[in-house]
């Protein structure tokens, strides 16, 4: 079970249609990045004869029905969406909190996530849910692999890595070294429509508004902008003598040499 | 409740990691504003002799366990010293092991999570954290809400605090209440691959030469050595540069890389990428090196020079060892 969050295109690479156009719609919210490598790890998986079936969680407005659909469309087999109006302005306790009541009902053996989403970034939300499960976390993973009833992740360390192993069920976490994600292809488009989604409210994953403390146990009070940076300041069209003693000037300038 | 502030202290090979030592000074000047003690909360090789932490600003250190395996597996045993210290807040770096024990908290006591952020401080018993969204153009402050237990748990970026310099503080040392490991506990390393040669810390140096697609190879990177040499520094990379295995993948600066904040970057052969930009904004002087003029990072550098890098960087080198007399 892939867990995918749809999140606003700004940082996100230009995205084109399988006919090559700019893609104007999914310029504006797009599956997060990140966990296009984690759907892609999970199909990986799955051609490889390593976990039997693909499927997809998202918690978000229904809005991200679309993101689910996308990512039918690069493969696997269904999707779930938990949607409710509690839900608006959750934070990383309250997402992990429904995720983890979702997995519950769906009791996957890996709960796959993406290494951090762009909006929020806090890399939180696999931790919390394994430790609200009560399953391991194998995170930062730049492969993970199923052995028989364990699971494997190959980790960067401060100078290499390691190979950390827990056995099913876990959560686990990937990186973008994973390997490339694919595009979604014509026939991949036509045959999402196809596939089975769910829709479940806070109900449906045994879970109430009062559980939720209001969706958030964080509130922003105050937002401002940061001090302006002075302008770039430019050397071309010199001799590269010429730009070396300039770089110099500057860097003494400021006391680095 | 306590007013003291707790911090995650990460040991690596027998002694506390650079982060360790940037959150005990952190903790020591929030404790100070909410009148309370620094509490370190530390891990891995070396953690059960943490004493040492106390010249580095803790009052006391509570010894999660001091083996190699991933941070996580000590969840249970940090939600059972917070329970027992109540602080106010709790300090994580925010490095993959420090996320992951800092979720862990997050996910078993049920508790505010704020960050990654650059300025954090406590007013009148309240945290208040300060985050840069939206690719650094907006700034946003926020709380715990006021119904929500403690501690708040903070995620904290690299160099956002600097380690306290000759110390004569001591911390008492003890050991975290008993409690069962759990699930959390069975993720265990069964291989361990360490590298032939040392990796540079990038979050520790104060000069980064960073390298990217147009340094073209792994020989390409030679010149960006020398010039990090002559600086006093160390060499960075973009993703595109450790993707194509000219660099090991610590090296790489960036969203799934390392996030710095050195006195000075110089990007070379870089084009500035968003994904690149949100691991080296902050750092406190821009030199960027490139011979595309509409580059990304012409945008936001400091100083932008447009030219070949394998004809500059060799000179600057050359005339910045002038320069030093040497
Ligand atoms: C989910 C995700 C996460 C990512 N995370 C990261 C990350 O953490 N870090 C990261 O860096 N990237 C990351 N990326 C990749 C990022 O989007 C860019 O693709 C990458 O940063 C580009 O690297 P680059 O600047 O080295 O290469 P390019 O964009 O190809 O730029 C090369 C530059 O070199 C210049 N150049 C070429 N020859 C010379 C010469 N002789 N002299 C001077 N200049 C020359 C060119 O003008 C060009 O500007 C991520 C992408 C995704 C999708
Ligand atoms: N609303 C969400 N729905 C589904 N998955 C999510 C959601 N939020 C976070 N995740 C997953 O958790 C990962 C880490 O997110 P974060 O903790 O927000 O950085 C993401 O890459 C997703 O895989």
């Amino acid at each position: 079970m892939v867990c995918i969050k749809q999140v606003p295109a700004t940082t996100a690479e230009k995205r084109y249609t399988a006919d090559l156009r700019l893609d104007r719609a999914a310029a504006e919210a797009v599956i997060n990045p990140l966990d296009e490598y984690a759907i892609e790890q999970a199909l990986r998986l799955q051609e490889s004869g390593a976990v039997e079936s693909v499927g997809f969680l998202s918690m978000g407005p229904e809005q991200a029905a679309e993101a689910l659909r996308r990512a039918l469309a690069m493969g696997g087999d269904d999707a779930t969406l938990v949607t409710d109006p509690a839900l608006a302005g959750a934070d990383a306790w309250a997402t992990a909190r429904v995720l983890a009541a979702a997995l519950d009902r769906l009791a996957p053996d890996v709960a796959l996530m993406g290494m951090a989403s762009d909006d929020a970034r806090g890399s939180l939300v696999p931790g919390a849910v394994a430790a609200m499960r009560q399953v391991p976390l194998l995170s930062y993973g730049s492969e993970l692999r199923i052995e028989g009833s364990s699971a494997r992740v190959r980790r960067l360390t401060a100078d290499g890595f390691d190979i950390v192993e827990a056995p099913l069920p876990v959560v686990a976490s990937v990186t973008d070294q994973v390997g490339e994600p694919r595009y979604a292809s014509l026939k991949g488009i036509m045959a999402a429509k196809r596939k089975p989604m769910e829709t479940w409210s806070l109900a449906d994953i045994g879970l109430s508004a009062d559980d939720l403390h209001g969706s958030a146990l964080t509130r922003v009070v105050e937002t401002r902008k940061p001090e302006p940076k002075p302008p770039t300041e430019r050397v071309e069209n010199v001799g590269a003598d010429e730009a070396v003693t300039r770089i110099a000037d500057w860097l003494a300038a400021r006391k680095l040499i | 409740m306590s007013s003291d502030v707790a911090f995650l202290a990460e040991f690596s090979g027998g002694s506390p990691t650079h982060a360790a030592l940037e959150l005990a000074a952190g903790a020591a000047e929030l404790a100070a504003q909410s009148k309370g003690s620094a509490v370190a909360l530390a891990y891995g090789p070396g953690a059960a002799k943490a004493g040492a932490l106390g010249a580095a600003g803790a009052s006391r250190v509570v010894v999660l366990g001091d083996d190699p395996s991933p941070a996580i597996t000590h969840g249970a045993a940090a939600a059972a010293a917070v329970r027992e210290l109540s602080p106010i807040a709790l300090l994580a770096p925010a490095t993959p092991n420090g996320r992951d024990l800092a979720a862990a908290l997050v996910g078993l006591l049920g508790l505010p999570a704020f960050g990654p952020v650059r300025a954090v401080g406590i007013e009148a018993g309240r945290v208040r954290t300060e985050q840069a969204t939206l690719q650094g153009t907006v700034i946003t402050v926020s709380e715990p809400t006021d119904g929500a237990e403690e501690p708040a748990i903070v995620l904290v970026l690299p160099s956002t605090f600097t380690p306290v310099e000759g110390g004569s503080g001591k911390a008492d040392v003890a050991p975290a209440p008993a409690s069962e490991a759990g699930a959390l506990g069975a993720a265990h390393i069964v291989e361990s691959h360490p590298a032939e040669a040392a990796v540079a810390n990038l979050e520790e140096a104060s000069v980064i030469v960073a390298g990217g697609r147009g340094v073209g190879s792994a020989d390409g990177f030679v010149p960006l050595q020398e010039l990090a040499d002559a600086l006093g520094g160390a060499v960075g990379a973009s993703r595109a540069a450790a993707d194509a295995g000219w660099v090991p993948y610590q090296l790489q600066i960036g969203q799934t890389g390392k996030v710095v904040k050195p006195a000075l970057y110089v990007g070379c052969g870089i084009s500035g990428a968003i994904q690149h930009r949100v691991g080296m904004q902050t750092a406190e002087n821009v030199l960027a090196i490139n011979n595309d003029p509409d580059a990304p990072i012409g945008e936001f550098a400091d100083l932008f020079v447009v030219g070949d890098l394998f004809t500059i960087v060799p000179k600057l080198t050359a005339e910045i060892r002038r320069r030093k007399g040497r």
